[in-house]
């Protein structure tokens, strides 16, 4: 019980401290507003984005509900495609020679530099920053499920085969819910690609969305709005990390905790 | 299964790859301005830069990449390996970096470009930042995991202080630091590719955007397979020389 009552008090004395030394720095001039707004001014702009909405009215609720949905329309594109193709390569040893090379290179492509490509296949709209974010969670996920399927322990395979488990039996009641803890974790990581990814997709050509929001601010030189902008986002990547654990946990309660941890 | 088996099919795969994609671009879209086939991109590629002009893209790259992966680098194994054997240290730090990790780097752009300008220094910073935090994560987790017994047993023999940190605690945390520095180059990579593209007049990813404004979307096709190859090779290299580093412990 004292731990834990320590672990909450620790982090809220030192972050206090930091924002009283900013609010302070700033009242007294140290710190220019235009690079630092103080946490004060921080709070009015949080209460006039909720209010009023920037650019052109546009409130925080409305960018912050366009980043989710495309978010997730991208995401679960992403996972309905890599699952099934994932599976297959990982359960056939020649595909997955084959394609081997092929994945590792489309993974380090950097995402966003298939921008210029996006607006010409999809135009300026919502399918390109959807098609990116696809593209980023793609290839994280096909890779985490391929490893998934490969990964199972030997052990189990042959010992459901002494059991004269038919192959396809083999793969979906043996391969399939050993390979589950592994994919959760990879769909975790992909989800934290797309989230990556769109910040970066909203940057250009928009003006809806977090990622625009910040990118605005900055052409008027209202440092503050693209603070707040920032914490919403970190507040959103906090809670669809936790949210998503949480249903991992839930979900698969037979996983090692090892498996979790990989990345 | 040999090693030679398994590559061949690896090479017959990204052969097939390319050969299907020349195909498809030549033969069924036929429009080199919404998809250009693999080698109609190198031509557009040698039509609008020379030899100069490409490494000079591809030079100032690598250099940010350099300059800000091992600030990011240092600054994390640092302050994780200092978080993780003190205390005290860890309770300051550790509030600081929870509350600002979940901030996407690309996020940090336009504050980066406030504090730091338009130069190159406020790419550093963005980059340095995607560096950071998986490094300083996996340092810190590294130290807190250290097996108790094995400080007990050094303290055993005389080995305090900085020894203890130096020869036995360091040595023991290194996987996951090794760990660490590969997912941190990943990101800091992918970090710099967007931070190019974004605000930037020369690199790789500028060279990317480039296409839009020269209304040749071959040398974008070529800037995309280039920053896929020099990506692979640098994290290559970087695995090598972690492997080098710290022979059969690093995991790698």
């Amino acid at each position: 019980m004292m731990r834990r009552w320590r672990d909450v008090l620790y982090p809220v004395v030192v972050i206090g401290v930091i924002l009283a030394a900013w609010q302070a720095g700033s009242e007294l001039g140290w710190l220019r507003r235009v690079q630092f707004p103080p946490p004060s001014q921080l709070v009015q702009t949080l209460y006039q984005l909720v209010q009023e909405g920037y650019p052109e009215g546009i409130r925080l609720w409305a960018h912050l509900g366009i980043t989710v949905e495309r978010i997730l329309l991208g995401y679960f594109a992403a996972i309905a495609i890599a699952i099934p193709l994932g599976l297959a390569i990982g359960w056939f040893r020649t595909l997955d020679h084959l394609t081997e090379p092929v994945i590792a290179f489309c993974r380090s492509v950097a995402t966003l530099s298939l921008l210029p490509l996006a607006i010409v296949w999809f135009g300026t709209g919502e399918a390109s920053k959807i098609f990116l974010i696809g593209y980023g969670c793609f290839w994280v996920m096909l890779s985490n499920v391929i490893a998934a399927v490969k990964l199972v322990d030997p052990v189990l395979i042959r010992a459901a085969r002494t059991m004269d488990t038919d192959r396809l039996r083999l793969f979906t009641r043996v391969a399939l819910p050993a390979a589950l803890p592994r994919m959760f974790a990879g769909a975790r990581v992909a989800l934290g690609v797309g989230f990556m990814v769109i910040v970066g997709a909203e940057m250009i050509g928009t003006i809806h969305g977090l990622g625009a929001l910040i990118m605005e601010a900055r052409t008027f030189y209202r440092t503050d709005i693209t603070m707040v902008g920032m914490f919403v986002i970190g507040a959103l990547g906090f809670a669809i990390a936790v949210g998503l654990r949480r249903l991992e946990m839930r979900l698969l309660p037979w996983q090692d905790r090892e498996a979790g941890r990989s990345q | 299964m040999t090693r030679l088996h398994r590559h061949g099919l690896g090479a017959l795969g990204a052969l097939a790859f390319l050969a299907l994609w020349e195909i498809s671009a030549r033969f069924v879209w036929r429009d080199a301005q919404v998809l250009p086939s693999p080698t109609q991109a190198i031509a557009a590629a040698a039509h609008y830069l020379t030899a100069g002009e490409l490494a000079a893209h591809i030079g100032i790259s690598l250099s940010r990449i350099v300059g800000g992966f091992t600030l990011g680098a240092a600054a994390g194994i640092a302050l994780g390996v200092a978080s993780g054997w003190y205390a005290w240290l860890g309770r300051i730090v550790r509030p600081i970096v929870d509350l600002l990790r979940p901030i996407p780097p690309l996020a940090w752009i336009p504050i980066a470009i406030v504090w730091f300008g338009l130069g190159e220094p406020s790419k550093w910073f963005v980059i340095f930042l995607g560096a950071f935090f998986p490094i300083f994560t996996n340092a810190y987790r590294g130290m807190a995991s250290i097996p108790p017994v094995l400080l007990r047993a050094a303290r055993t023999m005389d080995v305090d202080g900085a020894r203890l940190l130096f020869k036995v605690a360091i040595p023991a945390a290194m996987p996951d630091v090794a760990t660490g520095l590969r997912v941190g180059f990943g990101l800091s990579f992918g970090t710099l590719v967007a931070a190019e593209l974004i605000a930037a007049d020369r690199g790789m990813g500028y060279l990317v955007m480039q296409s839009r404004q020269l209304g040749e979307l071959g040398v974008a096709v070529f800037g995309v397979l280039l920053i896929g190859v020099v990506s692979l090779a640098s994290d290559a290299a970087l695995g090598a020389g972690l492997r080098r580093l710290m022979g059969r412990r690093s995991g790698h």
